[in-house]
């Protein structure tokens, strides 16, 4: 159920656009403070958004064509009100969207989310590769944690220059990625010996509940967002602009 | 139960066969010893008598692989895996990657094979007990022990309920322990009835389980028969096969003339 | 079968027909006004238009596949078990790579299609394109932090199309090993790679230029980042470049021009893709090294569509230039076992090499 309000609320984010604050209230920490997670979904969205909170503030700020309001002035560049009223509004949809998204994250577990797409009917097949990908990317890292280690007790420079960091990247990256290529015969095999590749359904040992009333929920939730994208792209809604 | 009828097997791109005219038989409750240096065919004999050559891995291969006196021909791997298991040396390219527990790791087979819930349930119970492993339902499976992870590769095969074990040099990668571990479980098995087909470099484990032995050289079959007979066959050597080590420390005793009663303390020592 | 074709042509006519309507009209009063789903030039979003009818075409071929026939016959032989196993690897190598370089090393270039390519190279474009969209969207909704990134699932579509068009060449045999060629098609190719390199390097030359103010081409500036910035930049183009010179001269191997052009065609595609995006979602600022080309090209007068589109031009290229020279290093690093077991794997390897044997059963005779 968190998953279709969070897309939906997504959806809702991007077409909504300006006025996302209080999509923010109502979508993002409502829903938060009520799953009891408010204060890791804060800290979160504000680490996330943090680089792309920076960026935009800046370059808007700063390089918006056509600013007339001048506030600030550093050197040849200049803060302009119009910047900062952009830059703001861009502000305030990074954070919709990446509250929305943290709450996702932080209400779902991925491996659940997967299972309830294989039990309504997705492929065996996709659901395997969309768990295969989450657990490899650790597993990946890990890896190369494990290669850098070895690397370094045969001298190799991490530290130093970005140059050398750089040209340091390949033995740690060549083996990572070729050794995680090379298994992959024998995974093959070990899978296909385990009947993946059997034609139809598999059978699944459980799946997330799901009651009637959270199905109506979702569909409200989807032509909301519908209807607010519609009815923006239309001009209905100036005030939300 | 099994045969191999004289196959041939070539991988794709590669010159010369690398199994040469093979006959093999295996029945029911027997327990199999396959020995032999590297390149000798093991693992291709294993790939072969599971089905996954020429399914999964192409190549050429001539001859019959008989199931039940039926030509397995006709059938796809996905039908043979609920008849064969097989397991391969690497601990952790056996584990599907996708299971967060032991316990889903090993109904991993059953799902696929689109069995009833309740048979699924009921199967796994049945391999974690079968092996002991139920203390380790609930772990992760990428952070156990290798021994352990070869034990789960192995549960995972008798969810299955195959009518045969393919083991491809299951305590090649492991450390002593593990080995250990994995021996132990393999004794249990066969002494439980199971079938199982074993290719090993360590004719120690061969020397314990097996009732039977074949040693391959070169791709050919170079010598069979009761695995105590084989195991202490002078030609062996020349075959760059290890004897096992009892057998190598009665043929030392031999040489310096020990007594009869510290030989068979030797033995006794040795034979662990 | 007619009638899928037909479907999916109908399809995409549609969706482009209606993207641009959407596109060109919305009422705008003259004002660029970027905060709206509305741009003012249709030219804007043009290949993004097409991209989507694209998509959406095939989707509809391969439902009306699947209803009239119960199964996808078209593309099922590019997704094996083998390559099934290949795109979670190539997902995650997606995801690391590209966060890295997006969150910590603020370099002008991506690096996030390394994974989306190499399947498409080694399984087909539908299996590319199906791995470049996955990796998207995990990569914003299910991936935890540190390596989460949100603003990948709007450039999803984007993945998509590069796995095709890397499905495709890899399909026409152009990234398969062409050694030992006669000196003069190696000159040939050469003077090829050196004017594509050439030109993108002027390009981005004259790029760096309007941000810095003068002429030298040594990264030099009072503010640090820059000079990082632009030597990593440059480290990573020269490696490429050598890479591909050595390609040709100590391997006499001919595909390296073919790289390059590949790598070219699929960035340029990308950017123009890529640019509406950016620009229309994300006000041209997605948090990753290249916000700062964009702020360059925003303080010279361009409005936001344009300067995305610009720092487009000047990263993908680039971008998918390495990453194709990276994924033909990987592919020649494979064993040519693993190779050939893939779907399109005959098409990578060297030529007169013996092709891979099926699973072929024989009877009685050899």
């Amino acid at each position: 159920m968190t998953l279709a309000t969070v897309t939906a609320v997504v959806a809702v984010a991007l077409g909504g656009l300006i006025g996302p604050v209080i999509l923010v209230t109502v979508a993002v920490l409502g829903p938060a403070l009520a799953a009891g997670v408010a204060g890791s979904l804060i800290r979160t969205t504000l680490l996330l958004s943090l680089p792309i909170a920076i960026s935009a503030v800046l370059v808007n700020l700063f390089f918006f064509p056509g600013g007339q309001t001048v506030l600030l002035q550093i050197g040849p560049i200049t803060a302009t009100a119009e910047g900062l009223g952009f830059a703001l509004e861009i502000l305030a949809r990074i954070l919709a969207i990446s509250g929305a998204i943290t709450l996702f994250y932080l209400t779902t577990r991925p491996g659940d989310l997967v299972v309830d797409l294989e039990h309504r009917g997705v492929s065996a097949r996709v659901a395997f590769v969309a768990n295969a990908s989450v657990q490899t990317v650790p597993t990946m890292v890990e890896r190369a944690g494990q290669i850098t280690a070895a690397q370094r007790a045969r001298g190799l420079d991490t530290e130093g220059s970005v140059w050398k960091r750089v040209k340091g990247l390949i033995p740690i990256v060549a083996p990572a990625v070729l050794g995680s290529i090379a298994e992959i015969e024998e995974r093959t095999m070990a899978l296909e010996a385990r009947g993946f590749t059997r034609p139809g359904r598999r059978t699944l040992l459980w799946h997330p509940p799901d009651s009637g009333a959270q199905a109506i929920a979702r569909w409200l939730l989807l032509a909301g967002g519908v209807a607010i994208v519609v009815a923006r792209a239309a001009g209905w809604l100036p005030w939300l602009g | 139960m099994l045969a191999l009828e004289s196959v041939t097997y070539r991988y794709a791109g590669a010159l010369r066969p690398s199994l040469r005219e093979v006959s093999l038989t295996l029945s029911e409750g027997e327990v199999v010893g396959l020995a032999g240096p590297s390149e000798s065919g093991k693992t291709t004999l294993c790939l072969v008598a599971s089905g996954l050559a020429p399914r999964t891995v192409g190549g050429t291969l001539t001859g019959r692989l008989l199931l039940d006196g039926d030509d397995a021909a006709p059938l796809a791997i996905h039908q043979l895996a609920g008849r064969i298991g097989i397991a391969f040396a690497n601990p952790a390219t056996q584990l599907s990657g996708v299971a967060d527990t032991v316990y889903e790791e090993i109904a991993f087979g059953p799902m696929n094979l689109g069995l009833p819930r309740d048979d699924v349930i009921r199967r796994t119970d049945d391999a974690l007990a079968t092996l002991r492993i139920e203390a380790l339902a609930s772990r992760h499976p990428a952070r156990l022990s290798g021994g352990q992870q070869q034990l789960v590769a192995i549960a995972g095969l008798l969810a299955l309920r195959p009518e045969l074990l393919v083991l491809d040099e299951p305590t090649a990668q492991l450390d002593p322990a593990g080995s250990r571990m994995v021996a132990d479980a393999l004794a249990r098995l066969a002494d439980g009835g199971a079938s199982i087909l074993i290719a090993e470099q360590k004719t120690d484990l061969l020397a314990e389980i097996c009732r039977r032995v074949v040693v391959l050289a070169d791709g050919a079959v170079a010598l069979e028969g009761p695995a105590a007979e084989v195991l202490a066959d002078p030609r062996l050597e020349a075959l760059r096969v290890a004897a096992p080590a009892d057998v190598r420390l009665s043929r030392a005793a031999d040489v310096a003339r020990l007594p009869a009663a510290q030989r068979e303390r030797l033995r006794g020592a040795v034979g662990s | 079968m007619l009638v899928r074709w037909i479907a999916a042509l109908v399809t995409f006519a549609v969706v482009a027909a209606a993207g641009v309507a959407i596109a060109g009209g919305v009422p705008e009063a003259g004002q660029a006004d970027p905060i709206t789903f509305a741009f003012q030039q249709v030219a804007n979003v043009l290949a993004l238009i097409l991209g989507i009818a694209l998509l959406a075409a095939i989707a509809v071929y391969l439902l009306l596949e699947r209803i009239q026939t119960g199964a996808n016959a078209s593309i099922t032989t590019q997704f094996t078990t083998r390559t099934l196993i290949l795109m979670p690897v190539a997902i995650a190598l997606n995801i690391i790579l590209g966060q890295t370089v997006a969150a910590a090393l603020k370099i002008p270039i991506y690096l996030d299609s390394i994974g989306t390519i190499l399947v498409g190279v080694l399984a087909g474009p539908i299996a590319g394109a199906a791995t470049g969209f996955l990796a998207n969207i995990l990569w914003a909704y299910v991936i935890p932090p540190p390596f989460q990134y949100p603003p990948a699932a709007a450039f999803a579509i984007v993945a998509a199309v590069i796995g095709l068009m890397a499905g495709m060449a890899g399909g026409l045999g152009f990234l398969r090993p062409r050694l030992n060629r006669p000196v003069g098609q190696l000159v040939a190719g050469g003077v090829i790679t050196a004017a594509v390199i050439g030109g993108l390097a002027y390009l981005a030359y004259l790029g760096y230029t309007a941000i810095l103010g003068d002429t030298n081409l040594t990264p030099s500036s009072d503010n640090a980042i820059f000079v990082i910035l632009g030597w990593v930049a440059l480290g990573l183009v020269v490696a490429t470049v050598v890479g591909l010179f050595a390609l040709l001269i100590f391997r006499r191997d001919l595909t390296a021009t073919y790289v390059v052009l590949t790598g070219m065609t699929t960035g340029i595609v990308a950017a123009l893709i890529s640019a509406p995006i950016a620009a229309g979602v994300f006000g041209g600022v997605t948090g990753a090294g290249t916000d700062f080309l964009v702020a360059a090209f925003r303080q010279g007068g361009a409005d936001i569509e344009a300067a995305t589109l610009g720092q487009g031009l000047i990263s993908d290229p680039i971008d998918k230039i390495t990453t194709f020279f990276v994924v033909y290093l990987i592919v020649s690093a494979m064993a040519r076992r693993t190779v050939a077991r893939f779907p399109q794997g005959e098409q990578l390897l060297p030529e007169g090499e013996e092709p891979a044997e099926s699973g072929q059963l024989e009877g009685a005779t050899a």
